[in-house]
């Protein structure tokens, strides 16, 4: 039995040492009725040990695949999405398309900025801007004429703002110039709150979150940006519930990056949404919609 | 030869050079001929922090070799003094900038400026850091 990914009866891996069996694990199934399915599988590593023994993950992925069986899309969850090259080495060693989850992600952060803007015109600031999320999220805001503050330094970042349209100032000063500022980095606890205005709201997509322990600025509010509405005739079974609960989407949403294989095998689509540096976003936005996906708010993990 | 040119005391072997400069092209979603070996990976190609994991994966399997995690950071260590401060409460002190200086030649010396602080060090690493981090355990394996 097992429950997000640490098998209860592997003792070594729920102590903090490397499993003896390291086996990928199902997890459950889940999908969209009579249209889709999918199965969510573990690769039963510590965090720490996919960090320093990126091969050895790497061939854990593998395994999963091999494990899943004649699968139309792969699509990675949490460090595996990040670790052993970002996708392209799995997508080198087998023969189905891989992608990270990094399209949905960035579509979910557009799609609850536009919402929660609905007419205002008034400035988003965009943190993490270095990151494939951030400037897609970023790119895709300024096409929609959205106002875009991008938090970051360095002649790289300037001459991609510059390419976007948008302003850039270091992190700390773009935080306090936009009562909307959303967290795109891929690693979290970078910006302390207090560099926030009084009342602003977050959107966060970064893991962990954006800000830093720490007091705030009188009514600000967080949310995470990356959660999705359940798909109507949404699948998951019990093992499916439970792990919804245990991997914090909540009971009644699902995160974005989990859709984005399912939307790839949905539209038989081979070519990525997101794999290594690259984020297709408009094209995930596409058949995200056609498909109705919505995304929403939830509140701060 | 334009890239092919001494960076301080760095002597650039070509085929490790364009195996390195491919890794970081490939790690930063950069063409190759946009990685030049003088580069700061942050400021001038734009690298966040996860992308050094990346590169490390990529040069790890490109030359066959296994690079230790803060290897610079081990590197510039392997040969401290214990009775020596290097940094206090996170900033480095002049004797923890000289070492550093000492540990990373292809910086120029003006950017080991007082008040440094220790989480401020991966903005110095240029490409020719992960170059002679991959000569260094090139030559440890071939010896």
């Amino acid at each position: 039995m097992r429950i997000s990914g640490v098998p209860l009866l592997d003792s070594a891996l729920v102590t903090g040492r490397v499993s003896a069996r390291q086996t990928p694990g199902r997890i459950c199934r889940v999908g969209i009725r009579d249209r889709v399915e999918g199965e969510v599988i573990s690769v039963p590593r510590l965090p720490e040990h996919l960090l320093t023994d990126q091969e050895g993950a790497l061939q854990g992925m593998v395994d999963a695949v091999e494990l899943a069986g004649p699968v139309a899309a792969v699509g990675l969850g949490s460090l595996l999405a990040v670790v052993a090259g970002r996708g392209t080495s799995l997508a080198e060693e087998v023969s189905v398309p891989v992608t990270t989850g990094a399209a949905a992600t960035a579509w979910a952060a557009v799609r609850n900025t536009l919402d929660l803007l609905g007419e205002r015109d008034q400035p988003v600031t965009v943190l993490g801007f270095r990151s494939m999320v951030g400037q897609a999220v970023a790119g895709a805001l300024a096409e929609e004429g959205v106002t875009v503050i991008a938090g970051g330094t360095g002649a790289a970042l300037k001459r991609k703002a510059a390419t976007l349209g948008i302003a850039l100032h270091p992190e700390e000063q773009a935080a306090g110039e936009a009562d909307l500022v959303l967290g795109c980095a891929t690693t979290g606890n970078t910006l302390e709150a207090k560099h926030l205005r009084a009342q602003a709201t977050v959107l966060d997509v970064a893991l962990p979150s954006t800000l830093k322990s720490g007091p705030r600025p009188p009514g600000v509010r967080v949310f995470a940006a990356e959660a999705v509405e359940l798909p109507e005739g949404w699948t998951r079974g019990f093992w499916g519930r439970l792990y919804h609960v245990f991997s914090g989407y909540g009971y009644s949403g699902v995160f974005a990056c989990l859709l984005e294989p399912m939307v790839m095998a949905l539209n038989d689509r081979v070519e990525p949404y997101a794999l290594g540096r690259r984020v297709d976003l408009s094209a995930f936005t596409a058949d995200a919609d056609e498909l109705e996906l919505r995304p929403r708010l939830t509140a701060r993990r | 030869m334009g890239q092919l040119r001494l960076v301080k005391t760095l002597q650039v072997d070509p085929p490790i050079w364009e195996k390195v400069q491919h890794a970081v092209a490939e790690a930063l979603g950069l063409d190759d001929d946009e990685v030049e070996l003088d580069a700061r990976l942050i400021d001038d190609l734009g690298a966040e922090s996860l992308d050094f994991l990346d590169l490390v994966f990529r040069l790890e399997r490109a030359f066959s070799i296994k690079i230790p995690r803060g290897g610079i950071e081990s590197q510039a260590r392997g040969s401290l003094n214990e009775d020596i401060v290097y940094e206090i409460d996170g900033v480095l002190t002049a004797a923890g900038l000289t070492k550093l200086a000492e540990a990373m030649p292809e910086v120029p010396a003006s950017e080991f400026c007082e008040g440094l602080k220790t989480s401020e060090i991966p903005t110095l690493f240029r490409v020719a850091t992960f170059y002679r981090i991959v000569a260094m355990l090139l030559e440890e394996k071939a010896a």
